[in-house]
């Protein structure tokens, strides 16, 4: 592989490898709040349990 | 504390004979991953010479493992953990205990392979003291590294798995140490045999160290 | 750091807005001064690019690897004082070792790149690349010890331990190259020493720190929302089940 080749294979890698952990982070998080039904405001009440209370 | 250490130990060993797990299993699967090395590097007789010193520390890393594992599962399978934190012995004890269970175990494995590779990998020993006191501090690095990762990953069904993925990067250093130490004593290099034996013991004694203070607070979280 | 309430971005908040956006101009930028502003180097050509990537990355997964220390440290000191108490320091002890994993993992392959253009070789058996290794394969074996079940208490205190026995591994790996002869050079950068590279590669150096700095941010606060979420799921799932097993009895 010459240089320029080698170099951008490093950088594409690098970015597409930061770029899917981001966009999998945000989606799990997604998924994960339609699963609990947050984005209503009762459920946003429940939501707020007691491990995540006084000391956050 | 020394009764309550060999008590343990005595416990562990007394399981084994009466199963004869280790000599009957463990140690004859040892021997065959030494054949099936043969295999794998073609029989070239030169490369096993060459590589005798590493290939023993693989063989033994595959076979203490699997007597680590079994060390827990014994304790696990019959909620003996539980009976332990009740009973008066302490959490140091238990440790020093299931370790030098451990050692012997694997001592007994090694009087198998030491012996397999001098004859398979026609090994010829040129300092013994240096080879003895590798095998001790490798063996004892092992022992205590592989009950403190044991506990942490006892109590668990996925633990088969777990275990190797946890121990492995912690015995690396032993692995290496050993393998350099015995290919010093083996004559067919020429390095700071030595100082990679004391390497292993200072591994041994920071790991008993930590697993001696750890071990009743993990317990207690198994 | 509460995700706002009622969006659809369940780990979004107004202030990560704006350090996302900030994460993503440092990233564009530190490619820019990377890959065309920074000139190339005498000796290494254009190869030297790719340690712009690689020497932040392996920083940042170190200064992941002290966090996730730390945090485990507190959670032990927190939850002796209370039951239940410090969640948010174990909670943060996983997020920040998963993105230290994802940025070892950016490390190792961006020098076996490098390495390939320069040594002319993927991989050696030095110091360094096997120490470093080892460092990966050792907090991913920290992740798994976090995934197996069990009581949040009891899993984040086992991985507590663990944390704090493996952060020994980070000085390991970083002071390999001083206490063997190895092929990796010695540090380019360290505290108290003039830097041994100038000029532009030097300050473009710094600057890419500190935009993955800003992105390894950004990763590690959505990924501490994402715990909190699945923390809460299960609780929700586990109380489900007593709630209906109650109903059982009736």
């Amino acid at each position: 592989m010459s240089e320029v080749a080698t170099v951008a294979t490093g950088w594409g890698v690098t970015f597409v490898i930061v770029t899917t952990y981001a966009l999998w982070v945000v989606g799990r998080g997604k998924a994960i709040g339609r699963e609990l039904g947050i984005g209503e405001q009762e459920e946003l009440d429940l939501g707020s349990d007691s491990s995540t209370s006084a000391n956050s | 504390m020394l009764h309550e250490v060999l008590l343990i130990a005595r416990k562990d060993l007394r399981v084994e004979w009466r199963s004869k797990v280790t000599l009957g299993q463990v140690a004859p699967m040892g021997l065959l991953v030494l054949v099936v090395f043969a295999f794998a590097f073609d029989a070239n007789t030169r490369l096993l010479e060459l590589g005798a010193g590493g290939l023993f520390w693989v063989a033994v890393l595959f076979g203490g493992t699997l007597l680590i594992q079994r060390a827990f599962e014994v304790e696990t399978d019959d909620g003996n953990f539980d009976a332990f934190r009740m009973s008066t012995i302490r959490a140091p004890s238990l440790f020093l205990g299931k370790s030098l269970g451990i050692f012997i175990q694997v001592v007994l494995l090694e009087l198998v392979l030491g012996p397999g590779i001098v004859l398979l990998y026609n090994v010829r020993i040129d300092d013994w003291l240096l080879l003895l006191a590798a095998a001790l501090g490798g063996t004892l690095a092992f022992s205590v590294c592989g009950v403190l990762w044991g506990v942490m990953a006892a109590g668990t069904r996925v633990r088969a798995t777990l275990l190797p993925l946890l121990l492995v990067p912690i015995l690396a250093p032993v692995l290496l140490a050993g393998s350099r130490a015995f290919e010093t004593a083996f004559g067919v290099r020429a390095e700071a045999g030595w100082t990679w034996a004391s390497l292993m013991f200072v591994i041994a004694a920071v790991h008993a160290a930590v697993g001696m203070g750890t071990f009743g607070f993990l317990l207690e979280e198994s | 750091m509460s995700p706002a309430r009622g969006n659809k971005y369940m780990t979004a908040s107004p202030a990560t807005r704006v350090l996302g956006v900030v994460a993503v101009a440092a990233a564009l930028l530190m490619a820019l001064l990377g890959l065309i502003v920074s000139p190339a180097d005498v000796v290494q050509g254009q190869a030297v690019r790719m340690l712009y990537l690689h020497v932040p990355s392996i920083w940042i997964a170190y200064g992941a690897f002290v966090l996730t220390a730390v945090s485990s440290a507190l959670f032990l000191i927190r939850s002796r004082r209370r039951e239940d108490s410090g969640r948010h320091h174990d909670r943060l002890a996983g997020a920040a070792a998963e993105v230290g994993v994802v940025f070892a993992g950016i490390t190792l392959v961006t020098g076996m790149l490098w390495g390939r253009v320069t040594w002319g070789t993927y991989w050696q058996w030095d110091a360094r690349l096997t120490t470093t290794v080892l460092l990966f394969v050792t907090y991913l074996g920290y992740l798994a010890l976090r995934r197996l079940p069990a009581d949040p208490m009891i899993r984040g205190r086992r991985s507590a331990v663990m944390a704090l026995i493996s952060i020994i591994n980070v000085p390991i790996v970083h002071f390999s190259v001083d206490w063997w002869r190895t092929l990796h050079q010695k540090a380019s950068l360290s505290v108290g020493r003039r830097p041994e590279i100038t000029g532009e590669m030097y300050w473009t150096l710094l600057y890419s720190t500190l935009a993955v700095t800003i992105v390894a941010s950004w990763l590690i606060v959505h990924r501490y929302r994402v715990i909190r979420l699945e923390e809460l799921r299960d609780e929700e799932a586990l109380n489900a089940l007593i709630a209906s097993r109650l109903r059982e009895d009736e």
